[in-house]
């Protein structure tokens, strides 16, 4: 037996860790660095970005707006799961699909949609309206309306994985109401508080919907220091240390009370109880259930009857097709090195081969970490001579991605391996089946559509994504979501909201394509 | 003197500090089936797992045919390498894989050529009754079916020994007393040693040629179905010889 097939195993886990430390240690570690090695001038500056009070006080507000739009999220969302998880609303599974729409969208294009409507000038708006939106409330709702779904998808999907057992023996002695707050919400709890973990971290990185809404938030000041005027790339790395301690404390917390629970968040079990019966309450139920999903599609319709009015689709063709492309170049990219780098280290977590728990911290905390931490971290360790031509290709934006939403892949591989029969690679091992031809041979392919699955997710991510790649996108490469964000203040409203929708229509297509993937039965 | 197939020298191993085996010695011989036979939670799995080479033992050896294949908390030999077939519980079978694919799995592994893995695995298949079957997937067989198919591929692979964890443990009477049958005719007429774990009484004395009985990770008896029944070695054999007694001692 060669001593390479023996070192298969460390050489691919050591190979996907090693990319992982490229993408996301380093940038992370790198305020450290230039903290240790900043000469006098440059550590005074540092410092007295630090000591101002600005500083603070804008840490304080995104902290408290973070908070806040996580709180109304959860408030909207985690009644919805229920009703639409647990219970018999008509249409719950339609409604719950059509709200993973503005969850796959970037905030900042809801809050376009919020404008339109809203606006001085918006379809409902006046300038009481107007003052509402442009002000911190404004940000707090927008956010907590745009990440509701992530709750109320959460809290759904951890409902569906509630032992029916345990539901069934609550409804042989309670009501139904009892049963869904004393029995259903406290077992799918850890569903609940990753939702609002996943919510914090998103609204705290926000940049989009805060610089639109001309509310001053700390990760803008970060961004402000990395291009045009402010360029200072030493003071923006002094300024990301606060933004460690956020993601110190987030990644504690994540530790502590997630970690292997979030694997089983999609381990939906085969049997699932009746829905719950609502009585007289169905029809109210129903009602409020699709009044909330109109809501929160409200923003997109509005963005897509703000183009049509306008002639915007026409207009928007010469920004559309080089975003779109760039878009989708990007994601199919980035979600490729995802599920390579997530079926590898997501089968290490799965299976918990040493040093799996170091690199799925290092993938958390790259993705609890603000958008700004990152960005500043890749910025100067790439924005070299050397490293120019990573730098200054589509290279940087893919790294970005991975570094940000490896943790995404990881999880769902994980999660889809944890129903996965670990008799099934132990028969194979027994065979005389190496660590290779058991992962390809035996692990893909009898988890495809898991695996296609996390790719899909990982391609979500980095379609969606603007505050990553708005930080440090290369000269040409702007995807869609930069592309409208950069529009928003120049061009014509319904060319920006033409584009915005077209986002949606690519998204939408996207979430068919993996709804369809997923419901596709196995040959076998 | 003859080389055990498989032997297990003072092993212990433990689940997260707590005790799965505690200084277990054993030998199968070869062409031996030796039964292992004990209640849930004895440590029959894990010894089933430290065989393979799936986990090292804290202390002790592992040796297959005189080499060691584990010792003091190092594996020496990855599963891959020890040449041994497994039927767990489950089967096992691979969800994606054909009849075909399941069997010709490992032949692939050890690098076997076309026509001597197209040659074994016709055999095995008429051997066992699955011929036409070699295009289905796993889940378009009766469960008798897949119970051959996992045979099938552990046997077509003309391992050194073969491990059976419980695999006949979800089957009604009559298909398990089939393939109880099956079990031992394959196995006697291969000389092959196999280590069959059950916590079946009735199992285990159809299949094996001696029962080693363990509780609480320890062995506390080994002997033939006869000597168990004589002389019981703890309160747990001395229940089973109740029914030894109704089964009158003879195979079932």
């Amino acid at each position: 037996m060669s001593f390479w097939r023996r070192r298969e195993e460390s050489l691919v886990v050591g190979a996907a860790g090693l990319a992982l430390f490229l993408a996301a240690f380093l940038p992370l570690a790198w305020t450290f660095i230039e903290a240790a090695a900043a000469d006098p001038p440059a550590l005074r500056r540092g410092l007295a970005a630090l000591k101002a009070a600005r500083p603070w006080i804008l840490l304080g507000r995104s902290l408290t707006l973070a908070a806040a739009a996580t709180a109304l999220a959860l408030l909207l969302g985690v009644p919805l799961g229920l009703l639409l998880g647990k219970t018999e609303v008509w249409g719950r599974r339609l409604a719950l699909a059509l709200q993973a729409l503005p969850m796959s969208l970037p905030p900042f294009l809801l809050g376009l949609g919020w404008f339109y409507l809203f606006g001085a000038q918006g379809f409902v708006g006046s300038e009481a309206s107007r003052r509402i939106l442009f002000s911190e409330l404004g940000a707090v709702l927008v956010l907590g309306l745009a990440f509701a779904p992530v709750a109320s998808s959460l809290t759904a999907l951890g409902l569906w994985g509630v032992d029916a057992a345990l539901e069934e023996a609550a409804r042989v002695v309670a009501g139904p109401v009892r049963v869904a707050v004393r029995i259903l919400l406290p077992a799918a709890w850890p569903a609940v508080a990753l939702a609002a973990l996943i919510v914090f971290t998103l609204a705290f990185s926000e940049l989009g919907v805060p610089m639109f809404l001309r509310v001053e938030v700390y990760p803008a000041a970060v961004f402000a220091r990395l291009g045009g005027m402010d360029f200072a790339i030493a003071e923006a790395g002094f300024l990301t240390i606060p933004l460690w301690l956020v993601a110190i404390v987030l990644l504690g917390i994540e530790r502590s009370l997630f970690r292997r629970r979030s694997f089983a968040v999609a381990g939906l079990r085969g049997r699932s109880a009746a829905p719950l019966p609502l009585g007289r309450l169905r029809f109210p139920a129903a009602a409020c259930c699709w009044l909330a999903t109109l809501l929160l599609l409200a923003p997109i319709l509005s963005l897509a009857a703000r183009a049509g009015r306008g002639g915007g689709f026409s207009a928007a063709n010469q920004w559309l097709w080089p975003s779109l492309a760039n878009s989708l170049i990007l994601g199919c990219a980035a979600a490729s090195l995802l599920a390579v780098v997530g079926a590898v280290l997501g089968h290490a977590a799965a299976r918990r081969r040493p040093g799996e728990k170091i690199l799925d911290g290092l993938a958390a905390l790259a993705f609890l970490a603000p958008a700004a931490l990152l960005g500043v971290g890749l910025t100067a360790i790439w924005n070299r001579p050397p490293t120019r031509f990573i730098y200054g290709g589509p290279a940087i934006l893919v790294l970005g991605f991975l570094a940000r939403y490896s943790i995404v892949a990881i999880r769902s591989f994980a999660a889809v391996l944890a129903q996965f029969s670990r008799d099934l690679e132990d028969t194979a091992a027994a065979f005389g089946a190496g660590y290779l031809r058991r992962f390809l041979g035996i692990v893909l392919p009898a988890n495809f559509r898991g695996l296609a699955a996390a790719w899909i997710l990982a391609f979500v991510f980095c379609w969606r994504d603007l505050e990553t790649a708005v930080l440090f996108y290369p000269a040409g490469w702007e995807p869609l979501t930069v592309k409208i964000f950069t529009l928003e203040a120049n061009a014509p409203e319904a060319v920006v909201a033409a584009l915005s929708v077209a986002q949606a229509a690519a998204t939408a297509l996207v979430l068919a394509l993996g709804f369809l993937v997923w419901r596709r039965k196995a040959p076998w | 003197m003859v080389t055990p197939a498989i032997a297990l020298e003072e092993v212990f191993l433990n689940y997260r500090d707590v005790p799965a085996l505690a200084g277990l010695t054993l030998e199968v011989q070869p062409g031996e089936i030796l039964a292992l036979l004990g209640p849930s939670g004895s440590g029959k799995s894990s010894l089933v797992r430290l065989v393979l080479g799936l986990v090292a033992p804290a202390r002790g050896a592992v040796r297959l045919q005189g080499e060691a294949v584990s010792r003091e908390g190092r594996i020496l030999k990855p599963p891959e390498e020890r040449r041994l077939a497994v039927v767990f519980q489950d089967l096992a079978l691979w969800p994606h894989l054909t009849v075909r694919g399941n069997l010709e799995f490992g032949l692939k592994a050890q690098g076997l050529p076309a026509a001597e893995r197209n040659g074994r695995i016709g055999r095995m298949l008429g051997r066992l009754g699955l011929q036409g079957k070699e295009r289905r997937f796993p889940g378009e067989l009766s469960g008798g079916e897949r119970q051959r198919v996992a045979i099938a591929r552990a046997m077509v692979l003309e391992p050194r020994a073969v491990l059976l964890d419980e695999p006949l443990a979800s089957l009604d009477a009559s298909l398990k007393h089939e393939m109880l049958f099956v079990f031992r005719e394959l196995l006697k007429e291969r000389r092959l040693a196999a280590l069959y774990v059950t916590h079946d009484l009735r199992e285990a004395a159809s299949l094996g040629d001696r029962i080693a009985v363990l509780e609480r990770g320890r062995l506390v008896q080994t002997g033939s179905l006869e000597q168990l029944r004589e002389a019981p070695g703890s309160e747990f054999v001395k229940a089973l010889a109740g029914d030894l007694f109704w089964m009158g001692g003879s195979r079932a």
